[in-house]
Order: C-alpha cells, then structure tokens, then sequence
C-alpha cells in the first residue's frame, strides 16, 4: 500500500463538526413537520452523512445507496447503475440526497434522475464540497458546506483508491496515485 | 374496436393524469347545455348531422372544433376516434397515432370481450369500422386510413398495451424536447437544426457521448447554432453550436480538447451566448476534466 503525501490539512475535524451543525440546524428549519428521507450516497458520504443526521434535529427517516459501473458485454464503457439501491419508498416524501463531493455533477444528476422516477415530493442534495468550475451539470445543490477548487482531497470518506476515508478532517494530497 | 385502442387511450390518460375525449364523451362535454336530448341522440347515431347548423354560430362541427381549440389552450387531453387527427392536422403539439392490428386478432379480441361467435364478432367489427370511417370522411371529407394522418402507427397483434404506452410517452417526451428548441430558436435568432444527423466532428465528442449514455443522460448533437457577432448589414460573422444539450437539465456544453488559442476562443464565444441569450446556461468541457473521465472509466485505451 501507497502511503499517500498530504499536502496540507484543508479542513480540520473542528470546522468539518461546526459546517455540519449548520448545515443540520438549516435542514432541521427548513424540513420541519415534513416527511423527510435522508439519502447517503456510499461510501464517500459515509461519515458526512453520520454526523449530519445525528445533528439534525427534527424526525427523519434515513436510509443509503450506492452506485457504481457495471461491466457491459456489448461496449467496453460499462454502465452506470445503483449497486444498493434504498430500502424504503420514497413516494411522496421529501428527499435528501447528501453527497461528500459533487464535481461534474454527472453521478449526482444519474441520482436525481433515477429518484425523481419514483415520485418523491420533492428531491434536494446536500455536498459537503462542491467544484462550482467542474460543475456540468446543475443538479438542485440545497446545502453545500464549502466550494473547493481542482485539488486532490482525502479523509473525511474521501479515497484514493480506498485510502484516506477514515481520517477525521479533509487534507490535500500531492497528486493522484 | 379490438386494436386495444380504447385501453391504450385509457392508459395513457391515467399515466398522465390528462382528460379522455370520445366520441360520446365530447357530446356530454361540448353540446349538454347548447343542445336537447333528440340532438345530442342525433350527434351520436349520425355523422352528417355534424354539418348542420346548430344554434350557435356555424354548424355543429364548427362548434366542436372551436371547444377544442379552446380546450387545447387549457389543458391538455387524449382525444378519441372522432377524427381530431384531422382537426389538429397542423397544430405541432398533437401527436397523432393510430393504432391498429390484423383483423384475425381483432376478432379474436372481440369474441373474447364479448362471449360472441366469430360471425357475430365479424359482424360488430365490421359495423364498427364502418361507421368510424363514415364519420371521418362524411364529417372531415378525408379518409381514415391515409397514413400521412398520423406520427405514429402501432400495430398491437405483437404489442401490449404497457408497450405502446411506453412507445407513445417516450415520443411526446422527445417532441416536447424538440418543439423546446424549435420555439426558443424562433424567439431569440438562434438556428435550430436538430433535423441534422449527430455525425461527431471528432473521437472526443463520440467518447463524451459515451459518457453521457452511461449516466443515462439524455442529449442532443449541436441541437443548435447561436449567432453572437454581426456585420453592419446582419449577416452572422460568428456563430457558437455547442457540441451537446442536456434536455433534462437544460444545459448546452462544450467540448475543449484541444490547445488554449481555441479554449480562449470558446470561453470568448459562451460569455457572448450568455449575454446575447439571456438565461441559456452553457458550460465548458475542459480538457483536463474531460481526461478524467476517460481515465474514471478506463476508455482511453
């Protein structure tokens, strides 16, 4: 295994709990009294998406999914598809998609996408980082903790090639592996 | 009657939550106030009473085609077997589709539906029929069975009703998409030319498109050309079609793969878009997002 070089401690576990709990207090204020699904997207939200629902502060419901690409016979792309897909119904409740990234913007929009089919009163996503340059597509970014430049990031359920999810805080990298 | 028309019809109304229109609904619908119970019998049974005069302005006919017209600004609606293929000939936002299936699986259907014999069945089919087309060509003068009447015909013998439902919802998307472009180009001098075959200038827009089909994102190949500079006589001197339109989010992009004179000119050219075309939202590709892509999903090799 690669140990990977950072760069720099970008953002500290401090500042990630305190954009968490604003991000939570504004989602308790703003789906309070609706039916809400909060929708972790596996892995990199995976430790975003712990802190998140356990500082929101209204009832919700939560429950994940993950995507991935799967291997087709006919073209050497492969396809996009959901790898977990969510165990509850989502028709007619609000839902929450929280995403640890979103760059392009093309995994959150296949998301969006595929949910809005089964009917949802309403779809909204939460990044904890957004590249608003990288950004192709406009999927309906509600919250967004912090807008990032074109830099390599780990930790905080951020990989490469499954390193660096389960440091605390969000540190750069020197490049790629 | 037995091409599953009716239960297609039916379907699809309750898929879209949109209003069905019969022949015998339009008449409650549109004459219950203006007509007594021996007229409303009279539009039901016969084809040529349609061409008298009502009490209103013009003939019954007249009258029907204004509701509808009326109706159509409102809402909108799946319309039945009285010949609004031919009342909506030239509105773009019809689709009009036929469906039909050999007479056997007809007859079959029938006798099914009905506990009747074959002779019988042949015979309800046959005065069905009968009457549809005398309606269509006494009332409209035009013949039901010419297939320029209709945008899609669907032949049910192979078919089920969930598939040309399927088919049909997918096609009114796609129009919509379509009529989208066509009004927005008329509205703001943009060229719309999404008739042209999508024939990729270059491998990188065929890999992006690849990309795109992955995530299942629906688009268009240079849907359109934007003009952004003129001459003093309004000839276009310079013009920006972006290489791709995301129908569902809206958004033109732009390929850039190439060495920084043409990014410069691109970003010069999607700035001007901005401003000339208020509210278009165009965003570049650049390079280095779009290597990695590729290398995301290993088709560089």
């Amino acid at each position: 295994m690669t140990e990977l070089k950072q760069r720099r401690i970008v953002y500290t576990a401090e500042d990630l709990q305190k954009k968490v709990a604003g991000i939570a207090r504004q989602i308790s204020i703003d789906y309070k009294d609706k039916d809400l699904v909060v929708v972790g997207v596996l892995k990199g939200s995976l430790y975003f998406f712990a802190d998140l629902t356990r500082a929101i502060d209204i009832p919700i419901a939560i429950d994940v999914i993950a995507i991935g690409t799967i291997p087709n016979t006919t073209s050497k792309t492969g396809v996009v598809r959901i790898t977990k897909d969510l165990d509850q119904d989502i028709s007619g409740r609000h839902v929450l998609v929280i995403e640890d990234i979103i760059r392009t913007g093309l995994t959150t929009a296949y998301l969006v996408q595929n949910l809005a089919l089964r009917n949802p009163a309403s779809i909204k996503v939460c990044s904890l980082l957004v590249n608003p340059d990288q950004q192709l597509i406009n999927v309906p970014i509600a919250y967004n903790g912090y807008e990032i430049s074109d830099t390599w990031l780990i930790g905080y359920g951020m990989d490469v090639h499954e390193q660096g999810r389960n440091l605390p805080y969000i540190a750069e990298i020197e490049k790629k592996i | 009657m037995g091409s599953l028309g009716d239960e297609i019809a039916e379907a699809l109304a309750r898929k879209l939550s949109w209003e069905q229109i019969n022949r015998s609904k339009l008449i409650t619908r549109f004459f219950a106030n203006s007509t007594d119970t021996r007229e409303q019998h009279l539009l039901n049974e016969s084809a040529k009473f349609f061409l008298s005069e009502s009490r209103a302005n013009g003939t019954y006919l007249d009258v029907l085609e204004r509701s509808l017209f009326e109706l159509s600004k409102k809402q909108s609606a799946i319309l039945v077997g009285f010949g609004s293929q031919i009342i909506f000939a030239d509105d773009k936002d019809a689709l009009h589709i036929r469906i039909i299936a050999p007479e056997k699986v007809r007859i079959t259907r029938i006798r099914r539906q009905f506990h009747v014999s074959e002779s019988e069945a042949v015979q309800v089919l046959d005065t069905a029929d009968k009457k549809h087309r005398r309606f269509v060509s006494t009332v409209f003068g035009a013949d039901l069975s010419d297939f320029s009447l209709y945008d899609l015909t669907l032949n049910t013998a192979a078919l089920s009703v969930d598939e040309c439902v399927a088919s049909i919802l997918a096609l009114q998307q796609e129009h919509e998409e379509r009529l989208k472009i066509e009004r927005e180009s008329e509205q703001c001098e943009s060229i719309d030319h999404q008739s042209d075959l999508p024939v990729f200038k270059n491998p990188s827009e065929a890999e992006f498109a690849k990309i795109l089909d992955m995530y299942q994102i629906d688009w268009k190949y240079e849907p359109k050309t934007f003009p952004v500079e003129w001459d003093a006589e309004g000839n276009v001197t310079l013009a920006f079609s972006p290489d791709f339109y995301l129908t569902k989010f809206d958004t033109y992009l732009e390929l850039t793969t190439m060495n920084q004179k043409y990014v410069t000119e691109k970003n010069k050219k999607m700035k001007k878009v901005r401003e000339l075309y208020p509210g278009t939202n165009v965003k570049i590709v650049y390079k280095k997002d779009f290597m990695s892509l590729i290398e995301r999903f290993n088709m560089g090799s």
